[in-house]
């Protein structure tokens, strides 16, 4: 049987440990991919995870249910990834290394794809990750919680905590620095 | 492409945020119908909103490394492979298992002095075969302890006799008339039951073959070594026997070379 959410979070109060291993395994890896896509960061974004999770589990009794569980978590995250910034005083890092190492990327090469397929994906995956760090913190999160995890722009005000049609502004806004960036950048937006 | 943008847009609402909610298809349907009729003759619009679908295009090939959890777990029941193998086939790989792993546990190890000797349950001589099938008569006739018997002798009768005895009362529940269980929900839950209840006997029965196998091989040492005193206190006491022969030939040589100085000596 396959438990909603909010009945694991009902069952992990009541103390059923396996309950809060469902949600975690339902969310580790949404959540660990919102860190890094924040903080571009591989290790990072692993403790972020980690420790919205722990945080998440601290809570678990203040959790009324008036939110998703799923943007609930995405909250603890945001706050966290925020900190994060905060704390280290630097601005997002995508690491992108120079020098392409084909050894390597011929490890994550999809069966049916040549390695000059495989060098351009990376390519255009870089470039994607360079013109995101240079949008503003708030365009960001709003192109990433709307394109990589689908909420509505109604849940994305929700969480951010802003009016619905600034959340659509923000993603306009984004979405137009994008497309410059990454046509300056040679991956020109088709 | 040619740059559109001194084009003039006649939209009458908020474009941006109707342009971007229609892009990610969550918009009033009122709104994307007024926006559907704005769009066939807006030529500004139409461009803009082809060039945010390429960057969302872009966006798609941007995946994070893969992560490597510390609570990487593993992939839920529901979706191991031997879900998709019928639960006969299960118990019937399950009983095979059981007989292979019988065979091995009746590992035979022996040293002694016709050397070391390694045999398993399905090479055991006649006699070990008669004790068994004895053993099994006296299963039928006295009830009491019919599994301890046995066990005695190969703890994995004790697990076949039992899972025997579990799979017939599972059958005879199965066919019991009057039980108004779904079909699908009585075949899932004793299917499941079965499962857990044959993999637990196979559990069981590999830590009961491994216990056994620890200590056959440590008695195989014990032999080892019980032998190996044995045959250097052989060894010594040959040693012994062969030193006092070579003493005692030396002393009569040594007579015999007195004597023949003592006889020499008396000639001259």
């Amino acid at each position: 049987m396959t438990w909603t959410d909010e009945e694991l979070v009902a069952r992990s109060i009541s103390g059923d440990a396996d309950s809060f291993n469902e949600l975690i395994l339902r969310w580790e890896r949404p959540i660990y991919a919102l860190a890094y896509r924040q903080i571009g960061r591989e290790e990072d974004a692993r403790d972020v995870c980690q420790e919205t999770f722990l945080r998440a589990y601290r809570a678990l009794g203040g959790f009324r249910g008036q939110a998703k569980f799923s943007s609930w978590l995405y909250r603890i995250a945001l706050n966290l990834c925020r900190d994060w910034v905060r704390r280290e005083r630097r601005t997002p890092v995508v690491q992108a290394p120079d020098d392409v190492d084909l050894l390597d990327l011929a490890a994550t090469r999809e069966p049916s794809e040549s390695i000059e397929e495989l060098v351009a994906r990376k390519d255009l995956s870089r470039s994607v990750e360079r013109a995101m760090k240079r949008l503003p913190d708030e365009q960001r999160t709003a192109i990433i919680l709307k394109e990589y995890h689908g909420l509505t722009f109604q849940e994305i005000a929700d969480l951010v905590g802003c009016p619905l049609s600034t959340v659509k502004t923000r993603l306009y806004q984004g979405l137009t620095v994008l497309r410059r960036e990454l046509a300056r950048d040679g991956a020109a937006a088709r | 492409m040619k740059d559109t943008t001194d084009i003039r847009c006649t939209y009458s609402g908020d474009r941006d945020e109707v342009l971007v909610a229609y892009l990610y298809d969550d918009i009033e349907p009122a709104s994307r119908a007024s926006f559907d009729a704005h769009l066939a003759a807006c030529r500004r619009c139409q461009d803009e909103l082809a060039a945010l679908r390429g960057v969302r295009s872009q966006l798609g090939k941007w995946a994070p490394p893969e992560p490597m959890f510390a609570t990487s777990h593993q992939p839920p029941a529901a979706s191991h492979w031997w879900n998709a193998i019928p639960a006969w086939a299960q118990v019937a790989a399950a009983l095979l298992f059981l007989g292979v792993a019988a065979g091995i546990a009746n590992l035979d190890v022996r040293y002694n002095n016709e050397g070391l000797t390694v045999r398993t349950g399905w090479s055991k001589s006649a006699a070990a075969s008669g004790v068994a099938q004895d053993t099994s008569a006296a299963k039928t006739t006295s009830p009491a302890s019919p599994v301890s018997a046995v066990s005695e002798l190969a703890p994995w009768r004790a697990d076949l006799a039992a899972l025997e005895q579990q799979l017939r009362r599972e059958f005879r529940a199965s066919v019991v008339p009057g039980t108004a269980r779904p079909l699908n929900a009585s075949i899932g839950v004793s299917d499941a039951d079965l499962l857990r209840r044959v993999r637990t006997m196979i559990d069981e029965s590999e830590r009961r073959q491994q216990s056994e196998l620890a200590l056959r091989v440590a008695g195989a040492l014990r032999d080892v070594n019980v032998q190996r005193n044995a045959d250097l206190v052989r060894i010594n006491q040959t040693l012994g026997l062969f030193q006092q022969d070579m003493g005692v030939a030396v002393l009569q040589n040594k007579r015999k070379v007195d004597y023949l100085v003592e006889r020499v000596s008396q000639i001259k």
